[in-house]
Order: C-alpha cells, then sequence, then structure tokens
C-alpha cells in the first residue's frame, strides 16, 4: 500500500514533525493524569537481547534504549499509574534455540507483559512463537522479510508481533538507487560501474547482497566479485588481493558486524583503492569509529532505522550520549527507544497492558499499534497491517510521515556519527569523496 | 605474484597466531593428558590484561604485552592450584579435567563478560604502518606476529629439549611414575606446563585480538583452530602444532583467494578429515612417542 502527498517544504515538514513527536509524549502524560490506576504493580517489559557475541554492540545499546525510555516513561507516571520494570535476558547472539529460551523466561519467571528487542540473529520465528503461546505482544527490529512472510501466513496467530521497522529487502534496491542518483547528479564520477559485493553467513546479509546482484544491471552497474565471509572475519587479506586485482568504483559490504567491517577498512587503508565504500549498518555504531579511527572516515553506511538528525532526533540522541557517554550509539539505542514509547502509548490507549496470557487485553493493544503512528527520533513508525512491519520512506510511500526512512550517511569525523547525505527532507550533508581517492 | 605474496603474508599470518594458541593446547595434552578446553579464556584474559595496561595506565606496549603474557600464566597457574591438582589422582583423569576445564572457561568467561562488559574494544597493543613487497602492502603488525610467534616457539623448543626443567617435562610426558621415581616433582612440572601454556595463550589472545577486536568470547573461534591443529598434528606434538597450524594457515588463505572466502574453514576440516583418515594418530603423531 502506498500513500501519496503533496511535498512539502523541508523546514516545514520537520517543524511539524518535531511538534508531532512532542505531541506523542504529552499525549500519553494527559492519559496518565486523567487515568486512575488500576495497580500499582510494575508492567514488566521483557527485553531479549544479544547482550554478548559478535550482535553484542547493538544489545548493549538496545538496553540502553530500553533504560532511557523506562526512566522518562516512568517520569511522565508510568502506563496508566503502572511504573515500568525492564528485565533483560541474554540471547547471546545465538539462534532460535537461545533465542527462544530468552523468551521464555522472560514471560514464564519474570511476567512479562511485553517482548521489546532490537534485533536477535536467529530465523526470526522463535520469539513471534513465544509471544503467540503466551499472548503478549512482541516488538522487534529484526529487519527482515521472513517476518512478513510469516505475518502473511498466519495473521491470527501471530497477532501480536510487530516488525517496527523495514524488511531488510530494501536495502539492496535502496543502495543501487542511492549510488544511480549521486552518479546522474554528477557527485561521483567512477571509474567503471563495478561493484564488488562482500557478504556474511547470515541470511539478512546474504538477501541484502542477493538483491543487489540480481538488481545490479537495471541500475546500470556490474557485480565483479561476490564474496561470502565468515564471521568473525579478521584477516581481509585474500579478499583485499582480489580487490586490488580487479578494482571495482563500487564495493557494498552487506556483512554488518561493525567489528568485522572496522577490521575491513583499516586493513584497505594500508593500501586504498579508488573504490566507494558503503557498509550496511554496521557501521553506523559507535564502536565502528571506535575501532576503525580514522581508517571510518569517508565511508557510506545506510540504515532502515538509525537516529534523524533533525530537532527530535538530534534532542534524542545529545540526552542519549549525555546519559550513556560519547562510545554510545544513538543509531542503535533508539530503535528499542522508540519501540517502547510506542508500545507505552498504544497500551495507554487500549485502557492498560495485558499481563502474559491475557489475550483479549493484549489483541487490544496490538490493534493500536497496528492502527496508529508514532513519530519517533528514527522517525514515523507507521505499521503495514497485512505484514505488521513498518513501511519505509522512500521505497513504499513517498510521504516522509508515513515511513520509516532509509537513511544514507557518510562518516566524516571519526568522533561523530555521520550525518544524514539521503533522502530528503532529513539530508543535513552532501556526500564528499573520500580522502584515499587518489583520481 | 602478488596474490601469492598476499597468500604468504596472509598465511603466515594466520597460521603463527594459530601456532601460538596450539602450541599450549598439545604442551598440556603431551605432557598431561589434559585437554584444557579453558584454553581460548586463557587467550581472552592475556588480550584484556594487556587492554587494561595500556588503558589504565599508559604502559608502553612491550609492559603490556608483557602484561598480557604474565596474565596468560598467572590464570594457568591458578587454574593449576584450585582445579587441576585436586583431580589428577582421580579415576578418570581425562574426561574429568575436561569437564572441569569447560566449567571453569565459563566462569572466566562469564567474570570477563561482568568487568568488561560485551562492548568489542579495539586492541591498543599493535603496531600500525606498512611496507611492500612487490605489489602487496603488509602491515608491520603481521611481522610482528610472525617474529613473537616464532621468538616463542623457538624459546619453548629450546626449553624442552635444552634445559633440565625440558627435561622434566618430557620425562614426565613419557612416564610420570619413572619420572618421579628419577626424582622429577612432577605436580610441580605440571605447574609449569600449565603456566607456560597460560603464557603462550595469552600472547595469542593479544595478536589475535590485534587483528580483531577484544570480546570475552573472542578465544572461542581460535581455540577450536587450535584444537583441529593438535589433532592434526597429533595430539600431544609441540613441534608438529607449530608446523601443522602454519601449513593450515597457508593452506586456509589459498582456498579463500582461490575459492572464495567461505571455502576456507569447511575445506581446512576437509583436509583434515582425510589426514586422519590417512594417518589416525595424526601427522606427527605416534602411539607412545617422545614428544618435544
Amino acid at each position: 500500500m502506498t500513500y501519496k502527498t503533496t511535498n512539502t517544504s523541508r523546514r516545514g515538514f520537520l517543524k511539524k514533525a518535531s511538534a508531532g513527536g512532542a505531541g506523542s509524549i504529552a499525549l500519553l502524560a494527559g492519559m496518565n493524569q486523567s487515568a486512575v490506576a488500576q495497580s500499582t504493580d510494575p508492567i514488566v517489559i521483557g527485553a531479549p537481547l544479544p547482550m554478548t557475541g559478535g550482535a553484542a554492540a547493538d544489545g548493549i545499546e538496545f538496553r540502553r534504549g530500553l533504560e532511557m525510555a523506562v526512566e522518562e516513561i516512568n517520569g511522565l507516571g508510568g502506563i496508566l499509574g503502572r511504573p515500568l520494570e525492564l528485565v533483560v535476558e541474554d540471547t547471546e547472539s545465538k539462534g532460535d534455540d537461545v533465542i527462544g529460551s530468552a523468551g521464555r523466561r522472560l514471560v514464564d519467571r519474570s511476567n512479562a507483559s511485553v517482548l521489546i528487542a532490537g534485533y536477535n540473529l536467529g530465523s526470526g520465528a522463535a520469539l513471534p512463537g513465544v509471544a503467540a503461546d503466551a499472548s503478549v505482544v512482541y516488538m522487534h527490529a529484526d529487519t527482515l522479510v521472513a517476518h512478513n512472510e510469516l505475518i502473511r501466513s498466519d495473521p491470527e496467530t501471530y497477532y501480536g508481533s510487530f516488525q517496527y521497522d523495514p524488511a531488510e529487502i530494501y536495502y539492496g534496491v535502496g543502495y543501487l538507487k542511492f549510488m544511480r542518483d549521486l552518479i546522474d547528479s554528477g557527485q561521483f564520477t567512477p571509474a567503471n560501474n563495478k561493484i564488488a559485493v562482500i557478504t556474511g553467513p547470515i541470511a539478512y546479509s546474504i538477501n541484502i547482497a542477493n538483491a543487489i546482484r540480481e538488481s545490479a544491471s537495471e541500475y546500470g552497474f556490474e557485480v565483479s566479485l561476490f564474496e561470502s565471509v565468515q564471521a568473525p572475519t579478521s584477516e581481509w587479506g585474500p579478499t583485499m588481493a582480489k580487490l586490488r586485482e580487479d578494482p571495482p568504483s563500487m564495493i557494498a559490504i552487506t556483512h554488518f558486524f561493525p567489528q568485522d567491517q572496522a577490521q575491513f577498512m583499516l586493513q584497505f587503508m594500508n593500501d586504498p583503492i579508488d573504490s566507494l565504500v558503503y557498509m550496511q549498518y554496521g557501521a553506523s555504531l559507535a564502536a565502528f569509529r571506535d575501532i576503525a579511527g580514522a581508517a571510518s572516515e569517508g565511508v557510506l553506511y545506510a540504515t532502515l532505522i538509525g537516529a534523524l538528525q533533525d530537532d527530535i532526533g538530534q534532542k534524542f540522541s545529545t540526552d542519549y550520549v549525555a546519559r550513556f557517554g560519547d562510545n554510545s550509539s544513538p543509531n542503535s539505542g533508539g530503535q528499542t527507544y522508540s519501540a517502547l514509547h510506542a508500545y507505552a502509548i498504544a497500551a495507554a490507549l487500549a485502557g492498560g497492558a495485558g499481563a502474559p496470557y491475557e489475550e483479549e487485553q493484549n489483541r487490544k493493544v496490538a490493534d493500536r499499534l497496528r492502527t496508529m503512528i508514532y513519530r519517533s527520533p528514527m522517525g514515523s513508525m507507521r505499521i503495514d497491517p497485512e505484514t505488521q512491519s513498518a513501511y519505509c520512506y522512500p521505497a513504499e510511500t513517498d510521504d516522509p510521515s508515513l515511513g520509516m526512512p532509509h537513511i544514507f550517511s557518510q562518516i566524516k569525523s571519526q568522533t561523530e556519527t555521520g550525518p544524514i547525505i539521503s533522502p530528503a527532507p532529513y539530508n543535513v550533508a552532501t556526500f564528499d569523496l573520500p580522502s584515499w581517492f587518489k583520481s | 605474484m602478488d596474490a601469492i605474496i598476499q597468500i604468504l603474508v596472509s598465511g603466515l599470518t594466520l597460521g603463527a597466531m594459530y601456532a601460538l594458541g596450539a602450541v599450549g593446547l598439545a604442551l598440556t595434552f603431551g605432557t598431561m593428558r589434559m585437554f584444557n578446553m579453558a584454553h581460548g579464556v586463557f587467550m581472552t584474559i592475556g588480550a584484556y590484561a594487556a587492554f587494561s595496561t595500556v588503558n589504565y595506565s599508559g604502559a608502553p606496549l612491550i609492559i603490556a604485552l608483557l602484561m598480557g603474557i604474565l596474565a596468560g600464566g598467572l590464570i594457568g597457574a591458578i587454574m593449576h592450584l584450585l582445579v587441576v591438582q585436586f583431580m589428577l589422582e582421580t579415576e578418570d583423569f581425562e574426561i574429568n579435567i575436561l569437564v572441569a576445564t569447560v566449567g571453569v572457561g565459563i566462569l572466566l568467561q562469564d567474570f570477563l563478560l561482568k568487568v568488561y562488559g560485551g562492548y568489542p574494544f579495539s586492541q591498543p597493543v599493535q603496531i600500525d604502518g606498512i611496507f611492500r613487497i612487490g605489489g602487496v602492502a603488509v602491515a608491520y603488525q603481521s611481522v610482528v606476529i610472525l617474529v613473537l610467534a616464532t621468538v616463542l616457539i623457538s624459546a619453548l623448543a629450546w626449553a624442552l629439549t635444552r634445559t633440565k626443567f625440558g627435561m622434566a617435562i618430557r620425562a614426565t610426558a613419557m612416564n610420570r611414575e619413572a619420572a618421579m621415581l628419577m626424582g622429577v616433582k612432577t605436580s610441580r612440572t605440571y605447574l609449569q606446563v600449565l603456566i607456560i601454556a597460560g603464557m603462550l595463550a595469552g600472547a595469542a589472545g593479544i595478536l589475535i585480538s590485534s587483528l580483531s577486536t577484544l570480546s570475552p568470547e573472542m578465544g572461542q573461534n581460535p581455540a577450536v583452530r587450535a584444537f583441529v591443529i593438535c589433532v592434526v598434528a597429533g595430539l600431544g606434538s609441540v613441534t608438529g602444532a607449530g608446523i601443522a597450524a602454519i601449513a593450515l594457515g597457508l593452506f586456509e588463505a589459498a582456498i579463500q583467494y582461490y575459492f572464495g572466502v567461505r571455502y576456507g574453514l569447511p575445506l581446512m576440516l576437509a583436509l583434515v578429515v582425510v589426514v586422519l583418515i590417512w594417518r589416525p594418530s595424526g601427522l606427527f603423531g605416534k602411539q607412545e612417542v617422545v614428544r618435544s
């Protein structure tokens, strides 16, 4: 489904959006003021997060985002007078068995009313199953098309599972379109039309890489190298040798672990070639810049859910870094932060959070989530009722107020998150040719 | 030609790191019949100790390197004094100690997680800069890894064959009772072996983390490779482990270049299967061997 509206000016749009964000918080505060507390028992927010392993850099931020949201929501009076309590279980960056166990412990032992995660590394099917069995709402940013297929396969069973960002399928074509626009607008003049695609062992990364490979020719590109690496990957020498033998103008790395991406850049910068390096998601984290240092500068990255740099996003990022320190990542923490705020509003609108196995009440909360639009620091969270995933802007709608933006950034300084260079109206900087280019 | 140089550089770098990890493991098994499942965490402890030395005291890199190696040795000593020495005389020692060291590894990894968290830190103990061989840029860090591994393994080989202390280790490995009758204090020998293995693991951890990042579970992957290398070399063969590590590092790098990175580990494991079918005791293994 695509909603199309007429374009407004950038400044006017962002100003209205800021008012909308403040309004969301005011909405919850207002409902809390007029509510008669049903109980003073805390509402348990269950968080199955990858606190250790390859995705730990994100897991730490996901927990921070939830902590910040819990503090803010409790400061507003909780959800209709009931305070929130956060319980985290480690999913260890492992598969469905560990992820599912963590979810079941949160429900059965901690009595979680809702499960909120960023992403986990399994198939994406474990926690929807747990949520369905316990009749609780589950919100995640797994960024998987498999979620959409799961919901379509049985919407009745999985009524409570929401992917609050778009599926990964938008990364691949979005990257190709971004590069084509960059070239056609004269901002980048490639020496050839070759793209080297480097992916990882996880289905998510492979799906993105395959999307680039399958659609490259439509955008006038040729995939000259398609390489799959293991995780973790520290010695990039053989891959570098292939890149240097047949230098592509563009390198797209869809293996998203920030530490592996950082090692790639460190080794790439030992003897750089004239290739524009794009790194999917991982480079959006502070850990990437922390490890890669100066080698991070010039790298392009994209994320389907990242902190915007408008009034709402900037305020959130400033507060977040002030709270958690310079090596924290609002791009990552903002995901769970936004999800919990959206849940709190939906639960308040539904008349309160449901306990595990209280299907009737949890269905009401899910109905509110499915129909409301929440303007978060990451953009507009608006759920497609058919897939229960967030709409993507600009891939699914050309109205930025109705979709989560697929943002492209470029790191200009190792000490700062990359400014957004696309899409409008969220762009705050322009593309610069990286300093490693010799011509 | 450049490709071959790149394969050699990558393969030797990988192999040197694998060798440091594997040799300590081989020494422990060869002397004590003990598979130390906490060996990977020993690597991690060495890496974090070096990291902390630089970050919290600003000490020079060489001091940090020594601190990391010492930390590996210290944890080896602690494990011997608190766990291993009480199990030496137990029935089915080989199985018991395997299970016990799994537990020690989990405890230590959780301890590191509590202290440092899961954030992937960069290892400050490394040398920046490159030089060229032909058209290939070689990082000084790769040379440091190769040189340090060569020095440490050579020192171990020399100590095992040329010193009284090394002879005691070899004698204990050959026949514990006979060594005791000849005046060797085998309990002290075992302690020394675990300290040396821990120091080698600490050094391996520092070098591995300099090419990847620090995280509490960073030792798992290299430990698996170290176990594989020990099996290929022949359990307990120290020299064999070093040679097998270098050979497998080169093999993996060549496969990554010619067939694709994703085939590196699977084909290395396939090679291991072939070797074990051909020589069940490993390339350098014998039924009873004087190991050095």
